[in-house]
């Protein structure tokens, strides 16, 4: 079910707060290969997440999730550029998402995911 | 694990928000007493009793350092399956280290010491720590020049309203109106530097992350910078008023001067509000790395504020989509930020809107009529938001008990509601202090601060709060309706303060102006959020 906000009252009073709070943002997800919904060839597999700032590619995380649900780590290449994640995999036909956890050079920590399809 | 994951995101930014907010104490409190209180002779003891309030701050601000790198690396090896010795080479914790063990001499220095060549030193290096973790430090462009901006900003911040803060306390601890009269013109000529570095630096900042004029209200980013700035010129309004009265004080100084502490307070109130709003940019894209899904077109920003009659009608509850398991719909948060709402859940949420403004519109409505001869019947105002809480418990989370099938206890494992019910709780305290204040029964002096302060602090909480709700624009449309709300709360808040402080035995005849005005300017910004939440919609 979709999150609901509150009646923004309490947001004036000192309770404003009833916002589902999550602070999305730092670093952006600019585009990445394969892109969200896209189908790409198989068996192999590059991933390439460009981001609009520097990540840490030591300390970031890309994890597949696969049809059925389970979850396999992806050793992270080398960065091709400092704001880059790149990885790849070798992968059999069928539906695939991609879940990143970037962690900026700042501190932050972003979250996001990629649906994709292998032919 | 994975709750704390999914409500990790406003911790971290809270914890920033706590940390600018004692960095710019810390640094404030060095600056003022080397600029201000030294060379204006403030007694020795004075001096002890500040540097040992800057030193506490200076602490608070090394351990909230350390919570934040722990909460982080927390995340990280939790998350990750990453180990703490693979955390130590990461930068954060690094810069974070740094920061943390300056601040703990800080307050080593401050606190044993009464040299402040040293504790300048140390300022310099928690600066150049703090910098290291902004957004500048992760920019691909033009990194030097952000950096010494950020800086610019930081150090503007400190030397305005951190040193603000010891304005206050320092014109409390002396009785000398001579001294005070030479350390608030000596602060003011420093805090006058320090603004101009402070808008500088941030205007510097505002071209290269804004980008143009339009993404001041076309995106996310730009809309909270558009609220800091509009904070920014009203706490200058209340500081050059405060400009011309610190030139005034050599005439008649005791009004003057307890005019000056009333309107600091509310400067510095509003200043830390300025600081929520600098932390929730930290966590906010960029405007000029927006893609267009995400930026609203004018057309579009002015079709959603013009006004039209609010609807009362809400969509049946079997009429919502079906609650998914509260497992598997916080992990779908994680990543995602939740999904889209539909029209019958945006109804719903429109409907919870209209009514909360129509409880605040009357609740102002209430305050002013409360003011009229013969009308005591109306100081009863406060009971509205009684109602309001209960309203928010049913209705707010319509998957969690009462309506859902989530069980009361074992909803609160979910973040949001949590928060919902945190803050219904809190709006039902502060109706119960407000009623008593109000009419009287409730005699501790301290409870009449109860609804200004909650209330400052709810707009600035507001401003701290970034939306994800499905679709790239509807979080842009969310802070459009928000944004201004947060701003009459802050307002409001610090209204009522000024009402409240000028309103006091000590008061010097003549005084009784500004309590009538701060005493209209509350309960009209509650009309004018009870009216934009009547015009709130999502769709």
């Amino acid at each position: 079910m979709a999150k609901r906000r509150i009646p923004g009252a309490a947001c004036v009073l000192g309770t404003l707060l009833l916002l589902p709070a999550i602070a999305f943002a730092h670093a952006h997800l600019l585009s990445s290969t394969p892109a969200a919904n896209a189908t790409v060839h198989g068996p192999e597999v590059a991933f390439e997440l460009h981001y609009n700032s520097r990540v840490d590619g030591r300390h970031s995380v890309l994890t597949l999730v696969m049809s059925d649900g389970r979850t396999e780590p992806l050793g992270l290449d080398k960065q091709s550029s400092e704001a880059n994640l790149n990885a790849h995999v070798k992968l059999k036909p069928g539906s695939y998402t991609l879940r990143w956890q970037a962690l900026s050079t700042d501190g932050h920590i972003t979250r996001g995911e990629i649906p994709f399809s292998v032919r | 694990m994975i709750w704390f994951v999914r409500d990790f995101d406003l911790l971290s930014l809270l914890l920033r928000a706590l940390s600018f907010a004692l960095e710019a104490l810390a640094f404030g409190s060095v600056f003022f007493l080397l600029i201000a209180a030294r060379p204006a002779g403030l007694s020795g003891d004075a001096q002890a009793r500040l540097g040992r309030v800057g030193a506490w701050f200076a602490l608070a601000l090394a351990v909230t350092q350390v919570v934040l790198i722990g909460t982080t690396s927390a995340m990280l090896t939790g998350s990750s399956g990453m180990g703490m010795r693979d955390l130590f080479s990461a930068a954060y914790f690094i810069s974070g280290t740094i920061f943390a063990v300056a601040a703990v001499v800080l307050a080593l220095v401050l606190r044993w010491t009464k040299r402040l060549g040293p504790a300048l030193g140390v300022v310099f290096i928690a600066l150049g720590a703090s910098v290291s973790l902004s957004h500048a430090a992760s920019r691909m462009n033009h990194r030097p020049l952000l950096l010494i901006l950020t800086a610019g900003h930081h150090l503007g911040m400190a030397g305005w309203l951190g040193a603000l803060a010891f304005l206050v306390m320092g014109l409390r601890l002396t009785g000398d109106a001579e001294v005070a009269r030479r350390m608030a013109r000596r602060f003011s000529t420093m805090a006058v530097v320090s603004v101009a570095v402070l808008v500088l630096a941030g205007v510097g900042l505002s071209w290269f992350y804004a980008g143009s004029w339009q993404a001041l209200y076309e995106t996310s980013y730009g809309i909270l910078l558009s609220a800091k700035i509009v904070l920014t010129a009203l706490i200058l309004t209340l500081a050059s008023g405060n400009f011309l009265l610190i030139r005034r004080v050599k005439a008649n100084p005791a009004p003057l001067l307890f005019r000056l502490r009333r309107f600091s307070e509310a400067e510095l109130g509003l200043g830390l509000t300025v600081i929520l709003a600098a932390a929730s940019l930290t966590a906010q894209s960029p405007s000029v790395d927006e893609t267009p899904d995400d930026i609203l077109s004018g057309h579009q920003v002015v079709e959603r504020m013009e006004w039209r009659w609010p609807s009362f009608h809400t969509p049946a509850f079997s009429q919502l989509a079906p609650p998914t398991p509260l497992r598997v719909a916080v992990r779908e948060a994680t990543y995602t930020g939740g999904s889209a709402s539909d029209a019958q859940d945006r109804a719903w949420s429109e409907y919870n809107h209209h009514w909360a403004g129509l409880v605040v519109l009357a609740a102002g409505l209430l305050a002013l009529i409360s003011r009229l001869p013969g009308q005591r019947w109306a100081r009863h105002w406060p009971l509205l938001f009684l109602g309001l809480t209960v309203f928010i418990l049913v209705r707010a989370d319509p998957e969690c008990w009462p309506l859902g099938p989530r069980p009361f206890w074992a909803s609160f494992t979910a973040p949001d509601v949590l928060e919902h019910r945190l803050f219904a709780a809190l709006i039902a305290v502060f109706a119960v202090f407000e009623w008593g204040v109000q009419m009287g029964w409730l005699r501790w002096p301290r409870a009449r601060f109860v609804f200004p302060l909650l209330c400052a602090a709810g707009g600035a909480l507001l401003l701290t709060h970034t939306h994800a709700l499905g679709e790239g624009t509807d979080e842009v449309f969310a802070e459009l309706s928000h944004t201004p709300m947060a701003l009459l709360g802050a307002t409001a808040g610090w209204g009522r303060w000024l009402e409240l402080r000028f309103d006091t035995s000590g008061a010097p005849a003549g005084e009784s102006r500004f309590r009538r005005i701060a005493a209209w300017v509350w309960p009209v910004c509650l009309i004018l959020i009870g009216v934009l939440l009547l015009d709130y919609r999502e769709s």
